[in-house]
């Protein structure tokens, strides 16, 4: 092997398999393999494979959609093949009996017509029906996939010529179908869980990026739970007239709770917007919604107005912050600092005047805001603290806003050292790109 | 690989020159240039990105370049790949899911982003982690997606541990894991030694061994025990013991390399622990003495370092072992 392939398994002897102690064992295995995968197509595919060749030759799952009564066919000559049909083509089928009362249905198929009765009546593909009778088959053996009272499918096995299903194969079957229904219906259950989560989390992930004639932006993102992919923080890129609006934010609390807030927040801000663009006045009427809509619940802002030119050269950037940390700015030169800027956290009281302080980015200047997980990450000599991000920054000076923000990110996590951390969000812009940095 | 054609090699020369500058606009260009040309993604991606790139991390090694550089440069570089996917997630989906991450601890997103593009060229619909992926959100992402393949870029010997935690994760759940990447060095041994389905040299490669691929597989066998919880000891106790090392190694602190030699030293011990293959520590001795003579220093530092470990870890016997048998007495320069 030079340059890469599958690494060999050991093939499992064939001869084995003859003794009913050793099929109850792979009974077990199937079992212990479908219980490690809560992905409903992954499990069936455990299950698909696991059977071959001890158990059956051939084997299909079928699957009922509970809302629509329609039926995916997995499996056949390949585990990975899918198929479907309507509930109405199995009207008065053995398959519809194995179906409805979860009950056995064993079949001898007619030598003379492989394509028989037998198979027709529990296997209700063409295509699948040629594959099982190419084996010609002597038996066809319908399993009811029952768990926790409901029989969501069925397991149909076939074997070859010469090797008809015993009474104790059939009892061995039945053993597989109620292990492998509980795996089953168990990543049924996560996988609906799973699709609703997705679905509200599509809205709270941080949004893509967008390309800024002139600017450079980069930000990353690390959520103190940090599998959920969402979190209390926030930020957002957009652009609203001919002018280039970013917030950072860090609402209070971790987790799905902080996480639907945020949404709420970048909403706000969105609308406001429309009417308002200056940064102080912007925070000023967010503020004033956020704290009549929630009475408990506040949230820290950083709100930046972009107004590039055209070629790069420079940038004006206006600046407002309710309750953050300033924005730290760093020159290409190597200058860095963190701006004092300044203002109350936002949802508290009902009105409130921000500043505006406007700073000039030349060409490889950059600015990062970050949330309060930066700076208070804690690691084993204490918080990382603002000195110690000052001093990364300017080693970064001109390297862009995507560098200065991955080794923000790699600084941390690695002062952390693997402990418990809040959310943690950084977005950099900087500008005119990096073009020209380095002779 | 494919003997680069003369458009090709003025490419790769016009990209190194946009990663030296820092022009992210210039090495767009490159890139999109040569896809219009017809020029396949995979190739533009291993013979231009990729073969940029090592010079990137030579230059570092060298000491022609500070971190901050190599990570400007390699920013652009990761500019260009996105590009790259921009183009590439346009062609038909006609294969299964594919998942590709970073091991925990891993910081070079790059070779990843290659691999997925690589990948999402050949058919597969791919989902991309970014650099260090926790094992949780790893297992998340396995079961959300159910995904057909794993792939798993590895190039720091300190994430081999969490490849390995990967490599569990993924099995357990009956799901092919391909792993590549500098860590594993140049064939087979420590992907099989840890249990993965495949391995692959490089971004080709990586999409043959995807195609490939079973549809089940079996999880994988544990490893050794008695290497395992002493590598998982070393984990532990790594900064003081890294600590250690830096108060007596001799070498000059404004040579700026301890931090990183002596980390890549206690990794090499790991990798060779959960391996069973011994070359990371040869390898790594050999490393650091280029990485002395590059800034001037003395290259048998890399020595003594090994025989101040070699004290340090009396107390761990397989890793004395390998250590007194592996860290040369001598360094060729």
């Amino acid at each position: 092997m030079t340059s890469g392939g599958t690494i060999p398994d050991d093939v499992r002897n064939p001869l084995l398999a003859d003794s009913a102690a050793v099929r109850a064992e792979i009974v077990d295995e199937v079992g212990l393999a479908m219980t490690g995968s809560l992905n409903l197509r992954r499990c069936v595919l455990q299950l698909l494979t696991g059977v071959k060749p001890d158990i059956a030759d051939w084997a299909v799952v079928v699957w009922v959609n509970p809302r629509t009564g329609g039926l995916t066919l997995w499996g056949g000559d390949d585990p990975s093949a899918t198929a479907k049909t309507s509930r109405r083509s199995i009207a008065g089928q053995a398959l519809e009996r194995v179906l409805v009362t979860g009950h056995t249905e064993l079949l001898h198929v007619a030598l003379e017509d492989p394509a028989s009765d037998a198979l027709a009546t529990m296997i209700p593909n063409a295509g699948l029906r040629e594959q099982a009778a190419a084996l010609r088959p002597v038996d066809v053996l319908g399993l009811g996939l029952t768990a926790r009272g409901v029989t969501l499918g069925a397991l149909v096995m076939v074997r070859g010529q010469g090797r008809g299903f015993s009474e104790q194969d059939v009892a061995v079957g039945e053993q597989l179908a109620a292990r492998a229904s509980l795996a089953l219906d168990s990543a049924r259950l996560y996988e609906q869980t799973s699709r609703v989560a997705a679905a509200l989390k599509e809205s709270l992930v941080p949004p893509e990026l967008p390309a800024i004639p002139g600017l450079d932006i980069a930000a990353r993102y690390r959520p103190a739970i940090e599998h959920l992919d969402i979190g209390g923080d926030f930020y957002d890129v957009f652009t609203s007239g001919d002018e280039w609006l970013a917030v950072l934010g860090d609402v209070c609390g971790k987790g799905v709770d902080a996480a639907v807030l945020t949404g709420r927040a970048r909403q706000s801000i969105r609308t406001a917007a429309h009417f308002e663009r200056e940064p102080g006045a912007l925070l000023a009427a967010f503020n004033t919604v956020f704290s009549q809509d929630t009475s408990n619940r506040f949230i820290t802002l950083v709100c930046l107005r972009m107004r590039p030119a055209a070629d790069g050269s420079s940038a004006e950037v206006d600046i407002a912050v309710a309750g953050h940390a300033g924005p730290v700015l760093v020159r290409a030169d190597g200058r860095t600092e963190q701006l004092p800027i300044e203002g109350t956290v936002a949802g508290v009281v009902p009105r409130v005047d921000y500043p505006t302080t406007t700073v000039r980015l030349e060409q490889g200047d950059a600015l990062l805001v970050f949330t309060d997980g930066v700076e208070e990450a804690r690691g084993e000599s204490g918080f990382y603290g603002t000195d110690r991000l000052i001093r990364l920054l300017r080693e970064y000076a001109g390297a862009g806003a995507d560098a200065m923000c991955g080794a923000v990110e790699q600084d941390v996590v690695e002062h952390l050292d693997g402990r418990a951390h809040d959310d943690i969000a950084v977005l950099a812009i900087s500008c005119g790109g990096t073009l020209g940095w380095q002779s | 690989m494919a003997e680069l054609t003369v458009p090709e090699l003025d490419a790769l020369g016009a990209f190194e020159l946009a990663l030296a500058t820092v022009d992210t606009a210039a090495a767009l260009q490159v890139v999109e240039g040569l896809l219009a040309n017809g020029v396949p993604p995979v190739v533009v991606l291993t013979d231009v990105v990729a073969t940029a790139q090592r010079n990137v991390g030579a230059r570092w090694q060298r000491g022609d370049w500070t971190v901050a550089e190599e990570h400007a440069a390699t920013a652009v570089a990761v500019a260009a790949t996105e590009a790259v996917a921009r183009h590439v997630r346009q062609l038909p989906v006609t294969r299964g899911k594919a998942l590709v991450a970073c091991a925990e601890r891993e910081w070079h997103a790059l070779p990843a982003m290659i691999i997925d593009c690589a990948l999402r060229a050949d058919g597969w619909d791919t989902t991309l982690l970014g650099a260090s992926t926790p094992p949780l959100r790893l297992g998340q992402y396995l079961q959300d997606l159910g995904p057909d393949a794993l792939a798993v870029s590895c190039s720091m010997l300190g994430a081999l541990p969490t490849t390995r935690r990967f490599i569990e994760a993924s099995t357990t759940a009956g799901i092919p894991i391909v792993v590549g990447g500098a860590a594993f060095g140049p064939d087979d041994v420590r992907a099989r030694a840890l249990g993965a389905t495949a391995w692959a040299a490089d971004a080709p490669s990586a999409v043959q061994a995807a195609r490939e691929l079973p549809t089940v597989v079996q999880m994988a066998e544990p490893l050794p025990a008695d290497a395992t919880a002493e590598q998982a000891t070393l984990e532990l106790s790594h900064r003081e013991l890294a600590g250690r090392l830096q108060a007596v190694w001799e070498v000059d602190p404004a040579v700026d390399i301890a931090e990183d030699a002596i980390n890549q030293t206690l990794h090499a011990v790991w990798a060779a622990l959960l391996t069973g293959d011994v070359r990371p520590i040869p390898q790594t001795a050999q490393w650091i003495a280029d990485l002395l003579s590059a800034r001037d220093a003395d290259p048998r530092h890399a020595v003594t370092l090994g025989q101040h470990l070699c004290t340090e870890l009396r107390d761990y016997p397989l890793s004395h072992t390998l250590l007194s048998t592996s860290w040369p007495a001598a360094v060729g320069i």
